[in-house]
């Protein structure tokens, strides 16, 4: 092939890929005209799943939870605020560009997701164990019931997160960093909370918010 | 040396205490997220799940940043044996750099979203021990095109659909591949590290001869179907093959377009990633890349492959095996020759082979520990027929006991057969996550077709037993 006809070609091809490339199906991450549903769709779905319902528990189910808590999650990675390392590895980076607009827009996209039940499994003693927890607490120890801040049924509050069909695993690594870090100073009350928690408790309350539906 | 070392340890303990985790590639630059992102445990080049989508939707997320990378490997090799029995031997000229401690490579990558769809992971790199002049034996470096991987995708998802299609141009079959069960980015991937000597061509036997324009699709994140179309990287593509050359004996001509096809079916549940696959490659190469006219060799590669891998914080495991077949039917200039050892024939050696075939299997296991420790376990068989053109000693039919010598050293067989077996056992520290030292051996079991006496002079396949130490740089 001769070199004008290569060119020719190569220059076709970067006139192609330029008409091909639609905001709706763009993966920027700092340009504010993106819709934020392109980039729940292309971005955010690669580990969170398109509707939310995270498959892998590396990463937290975020369909359905209110709109504030998410507003204020990605507001807080963003400011570098939400330290931990799932947040900092992954969610500082993709967050730094994000305009407000955005991330209200984001945060409404998931939070108007419909929360699947999670299908791993979770030993039905350990989670009636973690039910008495969540729906009592614990009195000797002035542990309020988890319910009265995260909702009868784990769906969430406002700013505070919805439990329901969580990844265990994901619940017993933040019950972690609030117990032993600073690493998310958002979520202050729930330090006082999780040093009443000890290692046994914290399964249980996994276990049980992860097999809420 | 132990001054060397010792100077090495200081200076590599200043670096590991000055460098943090903000202080990241290319890719990093562009997403702003850690390498545990993309690699598996931080330990590249194995992908996650995130990575893999990463790169089949073209390094294209993220924002525009300034593509460059480098890396680099300071590494020391030492072989169980480096003398034998053959008076022919050249200890210094078969192991010249055992034992040392050496700056091994250094590469720079332009790396990272080009446009909205494009992005391209291009690197370059420089041997820094590439070969000995003729005159005093003193090391000469010589800089290369390395992995080059331009690529196109759109995605088009929505909550009753996911279908990514892109197109790739690169210059190994194999590296466009997301999975690390593919030779390309699967095994030996520390540079310096050893393995078997004879491997099927798609196993790198291209790499960085070749140009490829192909095209793909990922369907639901459920089927990964790919063809790419490879020829020679001369002309236009010389770009893609800067340092090969016919002279230097590196640079191979294919004839025409060659394809190379790839399906795959992955599946991902809780923690866990699997993939089961297939891939493979028709190519004629020309049997002097010198004179690209008249009959080629015909290779017909055909492999499977699969992964496994389950990553929860702090574990990671990343599991993969191939197992690929290659035919060879070679060119007339190859086939029924006499053989190497009896050029006129007045010794009644057999002829080579108009035909040979070749199989290799390769497994391996990374696991990683809070992406900081870990290790690995790999093992590589490599099987495949007995052709007088690999002999390179031979007894002499008319005067019994008395072998001829074609003086190839360590790579030397005298069964003229490719079969190799081996165990490679890595530990590995990732202090930070532009640095990742590791400690390898390799035990041969077999090597070029025997495990004992495997050249004809008294060599063990055991005695190419290699214990390599490294430390990999990346910024």
């Amino acid at each position: 092939m001769s070199k004008p006809r290569v060119l020719a070609i190569a220059i076709a091809i970067a006139a192609l890929c330029a008409a091909c490339a639609s905001p709706e199906r763009s993966r920027s991450l700092n340009d504010p005209s993106i819709p934020a549903t392109a980039t729940a769709q292309q971005v955010c779905s690669i580990c969170h799943g398109i509707d939310g319902n995270a498959v892998s528990p590396n990463f937290p189910r975020i369909a359905g939870q209110p709109e504030p808590y998410l507003v204020s999650q990605l507001k807080a990675f963003r400011g570098h605020n939400r330290s931990d390392p799932q947040g900092f590895e992954y969610m500082w980076g993709l967050s730094r560009s994000f305009t407000d607009a955005q991330i209200e827009q984001l945060a409404a996209y998931f939070a108007a997701q419909k929360p699947l039940a999670n299908p791993a499994h979770s030993d039905p003693a350990l989670a009636a164990r973690g039910q008495a927890l969540f729906e009592n607490g614990k009195t000797d120890k002035n542990l309020p019931p988890c319910k009265a801040c995260h909702g009868d049924h784990a769906q969430g509050n406002q700013g505070f997160p919805r439990l329901a069909g969580q990844h265990a695993d994901y619940i017993v690594k933040q019950l972690d960093v609030f117990q032993r870090t600073d690493e998310r100073p958002e979520g202050a009350v729930m330090k006082t909370i999780a040093h009443l928690l000890d290692r046994d408790d914290i399964e249980a309350v996994a276990a049980y918010v992860q097999s809420v539906n | 040396m132990t001054s060397k070392i010792t100077g090495f340890i200081v200076a590599f303990a200043l670096l590991a205490a000055s460098w943090h985790a903000h202080a990241v590639p290319a890719f990093n630059r562009q997403t702003g997220q850690n390498c545990v992102a993309c690699h598996a445990g931080g330990q590249y080049p194995d992908l996650t799940p995130y990575g893999r989508l990463f790169k089949l939707t073209g390094y294209t997320i993220g924002e525009r940043a300034l593509p460059l990378a480098a890396m680099a490997v300071v590494s020391a090799n030492k072989t169980r044996s480096t003398t034998s029995p053959d008076p022919n031997f050249d200890a210094a000229a078969n192991f010249p750099k055992d034992g040392n401690l050496i700056f091994q490579t250094a590469s720079v990558f332009l790396a990272g979203k080009v446009a909205s769809n494009v992005g391209l992971f291009a690197q370059f790199t420089y041997n820094n021990y590439d070969a000995q002049n003729g005159t005093d034996s003193a090391w000469m470096g010589h800089g290369v095109s390395d992995n080059f991987d331009l690529r196109y995708a759109d995605r088009f998802i929505s909550p009753e659909r996911d279908l990514i299609i892109g197109a790739t141009m690169n210059n190994n079959p194999g590296v466009q591949d997301p999975w690390n069960s593919i030779p390309a980015w699967g095994y030996n991937t520390v540079p310096g590290s050893t393995g078997p000597a004879a491997t099927p061509i798609i196993a790198g036997g291209l790499a960085q001869n070749v140009a490829g324009l192909g095209g793909y699709l990922f369907w639901n994140r459920t089927v990964y179907a790919e063809l790419t179309g490879y020829r020679t990287a001369n002309g236009f593509w010389s770009f893609l093959s800067q340092g090969f050359t016919t002279t230097r004996g590196d640079m191979q001509k294919v004839k025409g377009a060659n394809p190379y096809w790839r399906f795959a079916l992955t599946h991902d549940w809780g923690a866990h990633s699997a993939m089961v696959g297939t891939y493979g490659m028709n190519v004629n190469v020309y049997p002097d890349p010198t004179n690209e006219s008249g009959p080629t060799s015909r290779y017909r590669d055909a492999a499977i492959d699969a992964q496994y891998q389950y990553i929860l914080d702090p574990h990671s495991l990343t599991v993969t095996a191939t197992y690929a077949r290659e035919k060879v039917d070679y060119a007339d200039s190859l086939a029924g020759q006499p053989h190497p050892l009896d050029p006129d024939g007045t010794l009644g050696l057999p002829l080579t082979n108009s035909s040979d075939s070749l199989r290799m299997f390769r497994a391996k296991a990374t696991y990683a520990y809070h992406a900081r420790y870990g290790g690995s376990l790999s093992y590589v068989d490599v099987s495949g027929s007995t052709n007088a053109a690999l002999q390179t000693s031979a007894y002499d039919p008319t005067n019994p006991g008395v072998l001829l010598d074609g003086s190839q050293g360590v790579l030397g067989s005298l069964a003229g057969n490719p079969g190799t077996r081996a165990w490679t056992g890595e530990i590995f520290w990732t202090p930070v996550q532009n640095i990742r030292t590791g400690l390898q051996y390799t035990a041969f079991s077999k090597f070029n077709g025997g495990s004992s006496n495997y050249d004809g002079f008294g060599r063990n396949a055991k005695d190419n037993d290699t214990v390599f130490f490294y430390v990999w740089l990346a910024y």
